[in-house]
């Protein structure tokens, strides 16, 4: 059964696509995370971080595939440094009623931490939702992703887009199969999930249990789902 | 024409033998883009020092008291009111001098004597939801509404306290800008409806390692230096971009649209003449725009980075041309339809875009919330 597929270009001088994060490590993996994608497409349609619920539903409903466009001559990755300056006395007020405070311990440093990001690459995602018909449809994110509640970042607010997210449309059975529909010379890495596309061909390179998604409820990660990273080609261009 | 939902700040800002921002190995922060490597000023950087400022259009300028004037009547309008019809009138009566004591303090029952506190959504939704629920449970009795309040008052004091002490001016600007997190409390969060990327320059790197050395100039039997060391210094011309998201901007501001406008008029001046650096006094590292391009419109706001990726001279012509061009095949390719205002020091034409000086950009940018209408 041939199904539409959305096509998204993620491409920006500096992008985080989520990864596990231990302390004060903030990594990326070279895949954009199912959290990480729901979250672009919750500020698109204008959800509060509140609307748990709508969160998890778009989460749940996703089924996409990825494919890297362009492979950095080098790492690719740039470490940022950051220092944040806190003081004894920094509170914040909650909503239990009692502030939040520093709990005491002592700030002569500047805290420390790294964040990672992915310097100059870019990648598209073909994505459907499953069930279709559900609102928000494939099309209504089309044109929230053109005409945004909120501006678009990816991963990072400081990740601005450099080009228009939304790429157009491909059609295929399986989420694999959109991604080998897309144009472009050569072959590229590429991600799907099992089910949507080989496992076992000479186009796979493994495949792995990713933690790449949210209980949007309790607003921790948590769970895994099946994944294959391989190789597709590129449809010629005449 | 388009609503200015989003308003787009591009800049070009030259730095000649600087280091402006280090990473933790004391070098010049870098990023690798079109495969050549440029020196980067991290989006952190350039907040802080936006926020930092002693500028005469530093955010602690923008005056609240008159222009805030509605915010004093934010426990009015959005706390008390909305239980009116709903409750008996004693009841709400007495709730209402308790909660305007509550968070403008012990004279807070008269405007006159209230200051100017900037709520967002959280803080206000917070106050109507504890309202709402000491309403209820009161049961229509005035009395038990009055002591429950002042119990409630008592034993929120702290978090009350430290939620004026937040929305201050001009913490309270800082907050609305840049927004505000609380590790354990997601609905007490500030979202930022200001996106700035981290700068990075439209040509290769150009960095000199300086070596230098420090001498006693008192000490009369050692000869040679007390120190020898090098430092980095680079120069260069940096692509900058800011987003501001128009209606969470006012939203933060507890819809003061005047305020917005203020607001954004000396972001204008921030981000054109506030300079990033560091070692102030070895490198003076001050300087002015060489461009400002603003936009405002309501499609999917996107960098002009892609302008640089095959880099640019180091020079603010040919970085302008190549601006020109980028922006010139986007309008082709896409139409979006921003309208645009420019100040350049250079004379090229950006397609579509008014010319004007940085005070013309500054004060359409502070009209621009007035006309979300």
């Amino acid at each position: 059964m041939s199904h539409k597929w959305l096509v998204i270009r993620l491409e920006s001088p500096l992008m985080a696509f989520g990864g596990v994060a231990v302390d004060q490590e903030g990594p990326t993996r070279d895949f954009p995370a199912a959290s990480m994608l729901t979250g672009l497409m919750a500020n698109a349609l204008g959800l509060h971080w509140s609307d748990r619920a709508a969160h998890q539903a778009l989460q749940d409903r996703l089924i996409f595939a990825v494919r890297r466009e362009r492979e950095p001559r080098g790492e690719g990755v740039v470490r940022d440094i950051q220092n944040v300056q806190l003081t004894k006395a920094d509170q914040g007020w909650t909503t239990f009623g009692t502030p939040e405070g520093r709990g005491g311990a002592s700030y002569n440093a500047p805290h420390r931490r790294t964040r990672h990001y992915l310097a100059d690459q870019a990648v598209r995602v073909v994505l459907r939702f499953q069930p279709v018909e559900l609102p928000p449809t494939l099309e209504t994110l089309a044109d929230a992703l053109d005409r945004p509640a909120r501006p678009l970042f990816i991963g990072r607010k400081p990740c601005l887009p450099s080009c228009r997210l939304m790429d157009g449309w491909v059609y295929g059975d399986t989420a694999h199969a959109a991604l080998c529909s897309l144009s472009g010379p050569g072959t590229f890495r590429a991600l799907w999930p099992t089910g949507e596309g080989p496992e076992t061909d000479t186009s796979v390179e493994r495949v792995i249990d990713l933690a790449d998604i949210r209980n949007w409820r309790s607003g921790l990660h948590g769970g895994s789902r099946h994944v294959v990273e391989g190789r597709v080609k590129g449809v010629a261009v005449s | 024409m388009t609503l200015p939902r989003f308003l787009q700040i591009h800049s070009l800002s030259p730095y000649t033998a600087a280091l402006l921002n280090r990473d933790d190995t004391g070098l010049a922060k870098r990023l690798p883009y079109g495969d050549v490597l440029r020196t980067r000023v991290s989006s952190q950087c350039l907040k802080r020092h936006w926020v930092q400022t002693d500028d005469p259009h530093s955010l602690t300028r923008i005056d609240g008291a008159e222009a805030a004037y509605r915010s004093r009547e934010l426990v009015t309008r959005k706390v008390i009111d909305p239980l009116r019809g709903r409750f008996p009138e004693e009841v709400v009566n007495a709730l209402e001098p308790e909660f305007q004591q509550a968070v403008y303090g012990d004279k807070g029952t008269t405007k006159t004597n209230r200051q100017t506190l900037l709520f967002g959504e959280p803080e206000i939704a917070w106050l109507a939801r504890e309202s709402e629920r000491l309403a209820q449970e009161a049961n229509g009795d005035a009395d038990a509404v009055k002591k429950a309040a002042a119990d409630w008052k008592k034993g929120f004091r702290a978090n009350i306290k430290a939620m004026r002490d937040g929305a201050t001016l001009p913490a309270g600007l800082k907050s609305a800008l840049f927004g505000r997190m609380v590790t354990s409390d997601t609905d007490a969060n500030i979202t930022a409806p200001v996106h700035v990327a981290h700068a990075f320059t439209v040509h290769g790197e150009e960095a000199e390692s300086d070596y230098f050395t420090a001498v006693d100039d008192l000490s009369e039997d050692e000869p040679g230096a007390d120190t020898i060391q090098e430092t980095e210094l680079t120069s260069g011309l940096f692509y900058g971009y800011v987003v501001v998201d128009l209606p969470l901007l006012i939203e933060n501001l507890s819809g003061d649209v005047e305020m917005a406008g203020a607001v954004l008029h000396n972001l204008i001046y921030l981000i054109a003449e506030v300079s990033p650096g560091a070692k102030l006094g070895s490198t003076a590292p001050y300087g002015r725009a060489s461009l400002m391009l603003l936009e405002a419109g309501d499609r999917q706001p996107r960098t002009l980075a892609e302008a640089y990726r095959r880099p640019s001279k180091a020079d603010t012509a040919a970085a302008v041309d190549a601006m020109k061009d980028h922006l010139r095949r986007l309008d082709d390719a896409y139409d979006t339809g921003e309208e645009r205002q420019v100040m350049t020091l250079v004379d090229v034409e950006l397609p579509g875009a008014k010319r004007g000086s940085l005070s013309v950009l500054a004060n359409w940018a502070g009209t621009l919330p007035g006309a979300l209408g």
